[in-house]
């Protein structure tokens, strides 16, 4: 293709745009609300899961190790857990750290009625985080099965709900996500089939003048592509602009436990590429098959 | 050159709108098309265009076996013909320099050598002072002409116009049947559908009547009479 038809079909794709430009603002309009609604329901749910994971955070288990466990055991149970998949991270408890931790919480009074050697009450063990909750009954039996362990302490009912919740969460947002998609679908096509159509007369009058298929479909994906950029760039900065304001607000306002959890928000420069890249990677996708799809039918004259 | 053998073309709904129809128009030919409303002089040039296909029989336009052309032949055998409707078929958006290069355009053709041709084409039917006009600042007779300068404008061997003054006063058609003419004199052969006999009575030319489907008269020199 010639450098002159080149430059022709990008004008006369912008030319297209302006000369129709009720139903571009309109097909922009359609795409940034559908892009602002779909990259909110990914966002939700993408910091309800960073919630759901900072109480998953929070939980740990506790492996007891036995009276008779010696500086050997700890080291081969360390290097077990270390061996574990799903062990996140552990942290060996001396007797005098368990001692510390029990004293924080239970009063002096009942502290002092224990015998002269308070810390030989307390076992050795090791506090553990798993990377994945839902598989924690499978974890503590393997653990438990360690030589030199006694027993371990699991927060199994936690772990369930908290599994559960974040099923839930994936579950809905990418059911909410696919909705939106499909209704995304369904209504730009539709704007492309009415752009298309009002421009009918135009394409038949390009198919008796010798214009080859090609030729005719491109200004329609050069406007296609242009659409979807500039729906792309506006539902971006949208999205930017009212997260980060929302995020400020949320956290000025909160106080408390609550303040706790929202410090987990997820900052909008941690998912800004991947959404932009979608944002791109969909709305000129949208843009050029449809009018691809669309002017098909209109050019078998 | 045009050759028609024996084409019929019965439309989906069973309408019989050409029947059996041979046809022979030589290069450098000036003809009109006569016949009364329905007698499928339009649907002789849709099969010419390759707008509808003939149900039997086969067409023959500048070297191209029309009735058997695949898909991406087509462009280039239109581009080897111009082609005048009665609706004028000009882009709304357009202005009237746009409209006319606009069928360069689509044809690959340099951004220097339209800056040539056009204004050239526009001035040839008259219109050279209302290029930068948009078409609903036109009347109906500029409209023609406009039409008539975008089949020009590639410098067609063959110009074909069906009812090119169906919406214009006498004077003016005269003029538009005129300026083909001249086309004509330098080689172009000009095929033109019309259902004005007044105006085919003005030029001395052939003319061939359709009636019912079928070619009933093909007068060499009807203006004779
Ligand atoms: N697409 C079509 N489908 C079915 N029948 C058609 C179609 N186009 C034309 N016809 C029929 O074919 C016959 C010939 O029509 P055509 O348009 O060729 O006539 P015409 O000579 O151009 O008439 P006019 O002078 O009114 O333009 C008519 O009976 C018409 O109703
Ligand atoms: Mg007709």
């Amino acid at each position: 293709m010639k450098g002159s038809s080149f430059t022709y079909l990008l004008k006369e794709g912008a030319r297209n745009i302006w000369v129709n430009r009720m139903m571009s603002l309109a097909s922009v309009g359609i795409l940034v609300s559908c892009m602002l609604l779909i990259g909110s329901a990914i966002l939700l749910s993408i910091n309800l899961n960073g919630m759901v994971s900072y109480v998953e955070n929070q939980n740990e288990m506790v492996a007891f190790l036995e009276d008779t466990a010696d500086d050997n055991v700890v080291a081969s149970v360390e290097a077990a857990l270390a061996q574990n998949s799903n062990v996140d991270s552990f942290a060996f408890v001396s007797r005098e750290e368990a001692l510390e931790r029990y004293s924080e919480v239970v009063p002096e009074s009942l502290l002092e009625s224990l015998q002269e050697d308070k810390e030989e009450v307390f076992p050795l063990s090791f506090r553990i985080t798993l990377k994945d909750l839902s598989q924690i009954k499978e974890t503590t039996a393997r653990i438990e099965s360690i030589p030199g362990v006694m027993r371990v302490n699991a927060p199994t009912n936690v772990a369930e709900t908290v599994t559960g919740i974040k099923r839930a969460v994936y579950i809905c947002g990418s059911g909410i996500v696919v909705i939106l998609l499909a209704v995304t679908l369904i209504i730009i096509a539709n704007t492309i089939k009415v752009t298309v159509f009002n421009r009918r007369k135009e394409i038949n009058i390009m198919k008796f003048v010798g214009a080859t298929d090609l030729f005719i479909r491109m200004p329609f994906v050069v406007e296609g592509i242009l659409l979807g950029v500039i729906s792309a760039c506006a539902a971006y900065l949208l999205l930017w602009g009212g997260y980060t304001y929302l995020m400020d607000y949320v956290q000025t306002q909160a106080a408390g436990t609550l303040s706790a959890f929202l410090k987990n928000l997820v900052p909008f420069s941690q998912v800004a590429r991947q959404l932009l890249a979608s944002f791109l990677v969909g709305g000129v996708a949208i843009g050029v098959f449809g009018s691809m799809i669309f002017v098909r039918k209109h050019l078998k004259v | 050159m045009i050759r028609f053998s024996n084409v019929s073309k019965t439309y989906d709904n069973g309408t019989e709108a050409l029947k059996n129809v041979d046809l022979e128009i030589a290069d450098g030919e000036f003809v009109f098309i006569v016949g009364a409303s329905g007698a499928g002089k339009s649907t002789l040039i849709k099969l010419l265009l390759r707008e509808e296909v003939p149900s039997s029989g086969a067409i023959e336009v500048n070297g191209y076996t029309v009735n058997r052309l695949k898909r991406r032949q087509i462009p280039g055998f239109r581009r080897s013909l111009g082609v005048v409707f009665q609706d004028f078929r000009l882009i709304p958006t357009m202005n009237v320099y746009d409209n006319v290069a606009f069928a360069l355009r689509v044809t690959n053709v340099s951004t220097r050598d339209i800056r040539r041709r056009v204004p050239y084409i526009l001035s040839l039917v008259g219109l050279a002072s209302k290029a930068r006009c948009k078409m609903n600042e036109l009347s109906g007779g500029e409209q023609q002409r406009v039409a008539l300068a975008r089949a020009l404008v590639n410098n067609p061997k063959l110009i074909i116009a069906d009812e090119p003054t169906g919406n214009i006063d006498p004077e003016l058609s005269y003029e538009i049947v005129d300026l083909l003419n001249e086309i004509n004199k330098v080689g172009t052969t000009v095929v033109m559908v019309t259902h004005e006999h007044d105006l085919v009575a003005q030029f001395n030319r052939r003319v061939i009547t359709i009636d019912n489907g079928s070619v009933v008269a093909d007068d060499a020199d009807w203006g004779q009479r």
